[in-house]
């Protein structure tokens, strides 16, 4: 039964990057769990792929690691989320119900897991030709710099793409430009919030040169990813 | 008495042609009767890629496109490899055998990786376009590439036995690349065009996708050189490979140049 309605959804995938909004509304209308299953597995495959090439520059090991944790940081984002910006939606004049704001910001992370999806050959074939992880300390950075430059242009292409048909969703079902305005700051405000710390816990993705391979720091839990900002700053001023 | 001039009615705006180098109205895909004639033979793919666009793209909507599709793949291939013997007769023995290889499937490998973000941007461009549809235009691409690249062949042969500088021909093989890619390109656009692509969306898929081809051809390399072995040793982004033989001085010859890697995709 599921796999029957995930055959189904698969074929309105173009529809989401399309952004087809009258139709991806009509979608909002009425709860259906093979579409909820298609956005999952959309994330899991598309996210995945692409954390799994970006991991593979370091080793197989961190491929099946970045496989598994790109996706976990779209869906702990969009799960972590979903209650703040369920309640913040109707508070700045969008009427809509939990389940309806929850698809339309899994619609988004869809769209951008897709689009990544698409894009991991390419950051594999990269990867591939990228210099190797260097073994002595001295050795040149290149490589790293390089597969992280690429891995940043297309998750910030991706995340473009996906906030545009996030905010032509936004317009058409508020009617308003300035009411969907303020939703989507509201709602990106929060999903980055949460978003970059869930990727600082999750980390590593790549893996730095002179770091151990592991699924998650040793002192992951230690600090967050805007104390350490803070002390980054810290110290260039104080240099 | 002082009646406002007739301002006499603004012709309508033909719609501009796209590509192809149509200086007319470009009707809907269909519209015209030579677009309906199947393409039934591989002579007969090639001559519509070259003289008959429309009527490749309009078939390569109908429902069974496949078959043209694996055509054009087969021309791809085939022609792929005719110009790569060619590139191969600069050095000749075992690299007539691997520059064909090479080029035909190093150009199958960076399709291959490209056609997902192609389907992508294309949908995100608002095409609605089926992936066997975007396989059939992609195909349709690199088979009006490669025969356009046997166009350029009797040339690069010439220069190819005539010179022993491996970065000389390393540059015109890549120049005769660019000139046939833009007529794919051309043609790529067209068809999506026809699929209700806007906006300039498709333009970064094809920057990407000249990133992945020359790339490639660094990765393949040797392909007009000659190296101790087959496949390198080491792995180097293409524009660091490129610049070696501006950095060391002019020794390059057949055998031990820097600029083995084949440039001519």
């Amino acid at each position: 039964m599921i796999f029957n309605s995930l055959a189904f959804d698969l074929r309105h995938g173009g529809t989401l990057l399309r952004g087809e909004s009258e139709e991806i509304a009509r979608w909002l209308e009425r709860w259906e769990g093979g579409r909820l299953w298609f956005c999952l597995a959309a994330v899991f495959a598309g996210a995945g792929l692409f954390g799994a090439a970006l991991g593979a520059w370091r080793s197989p090991m961190q491929a099946l690691y970045g496989g598994i944790k790109v996706p976990l940081v779209i869906l702990l984002t969009t799960a972590g989320t979903v209650l703040s910006n369920a309640m913040m939606a109707p508070l700045l004049g969008l009427d809509i119900k939990f389940r309806q704001s929850l698809l339309v910001i899994l619609f988004s992370h869809t769209i951008a897991a897709i689009i990544m999806g698409g894009f991991s050959p390419v950051l594999f074939f990269v990867v591939c030709n990228a210099p190797p992880v260097p073994t002595a300390a001295s050795a040149s950075t290149a490589g790293h710099s390089i597969v992280l430059l690429v891995e940043v242009a297309l998750i910030a292409f991706a995340g473009v793409v996906a906030n545009v048909r996030l905010r032509q969703l936004l317009d058409r079902l508020s009617g308003s430009p300035p009411i969907s305005s303020r939703i989507m700051f509201a709602w990106l405000a929060a999903n980055l919030f949460l978003g970059a710390q869930i990727s600082w816990l999750m980390r590593p993705f790549v893996g730095s040169p002179d770091l151990p391979v592991e699924f998650l720091r040793s002192n992951a839990f230690q600090g967050n990813f805007y104390e350490t900002v803070f002390r980054a700053l810290m110290n260039l001023f104080h240099s | 008495m002082n009646e406002p001039p007739v301002i006499p009615p603004t012709a309508t705006p033909i719609p501009a042609a796209t590509g192809l180098g149509l200086q007319r109205p470009d009707p809907p895909l269909g519209e015209v009767e030579s677009d309906r004639q199947p393409i039934t033979s591989l002579v007969a793919a090639i001559e519509a890629v070259l003289r008959e666009p429309r009527r490749v793209l309009y078939q390569l909507t109908q429902p069974h496109q496949g078959r043209l599709t694996r055509d054009l793949v087969l021309v791809t291939l085939v022609s792929s490899a005719i110009y790569g013997f060619v590139v191969g007769t600069f050095s000749g023995g075992q690299q007539l055998m691997a520059a064909p290889v090479k080029i035909a499937g190093g150009l199958l490998l960076s399709a291959l990786i490209c056609l997902p973000s192609l389907y992508i941007f294309s949908c995100v461009s608002g095409a609605k376009v089926r992936l066997g549809e975007v396989c059939g235009l992609f195909a349709a691409f690199l088979a009006l590439m490669t025969i356009l690249l046997i166009g350029f062949a009797p040339v690069a042969w010439v220069f190819s036995q005539s010179t022993a500088s491996v970065t000389v021909m390393g540059a015109l093989h890549l120049i005769f690349w660019f000139i046939a890619t833009c007529f794919g390109i051309r043609l790529l656009e067209h068809g999506f065009h026809h699929h209700g692509t806007q906006g300039g969306m498709m333009r970064i898929w094809t920057l990407i996708f000249l990133l992945v081809a020359m790339q490639m051809t660094t990765a393949l390399r040797p392909i007009v050189g000659t190296a101790p072995t087959l496949l390198p040793t080491t792995k180097q982004f293409f524009i660091a490979h490129w610049l070696e033989p501006f950095q060391q001085s002019d020794e390059s010859s057949k055998t031990n140049a820097p600029f083995q890697a084949g440039q001519e995709k």
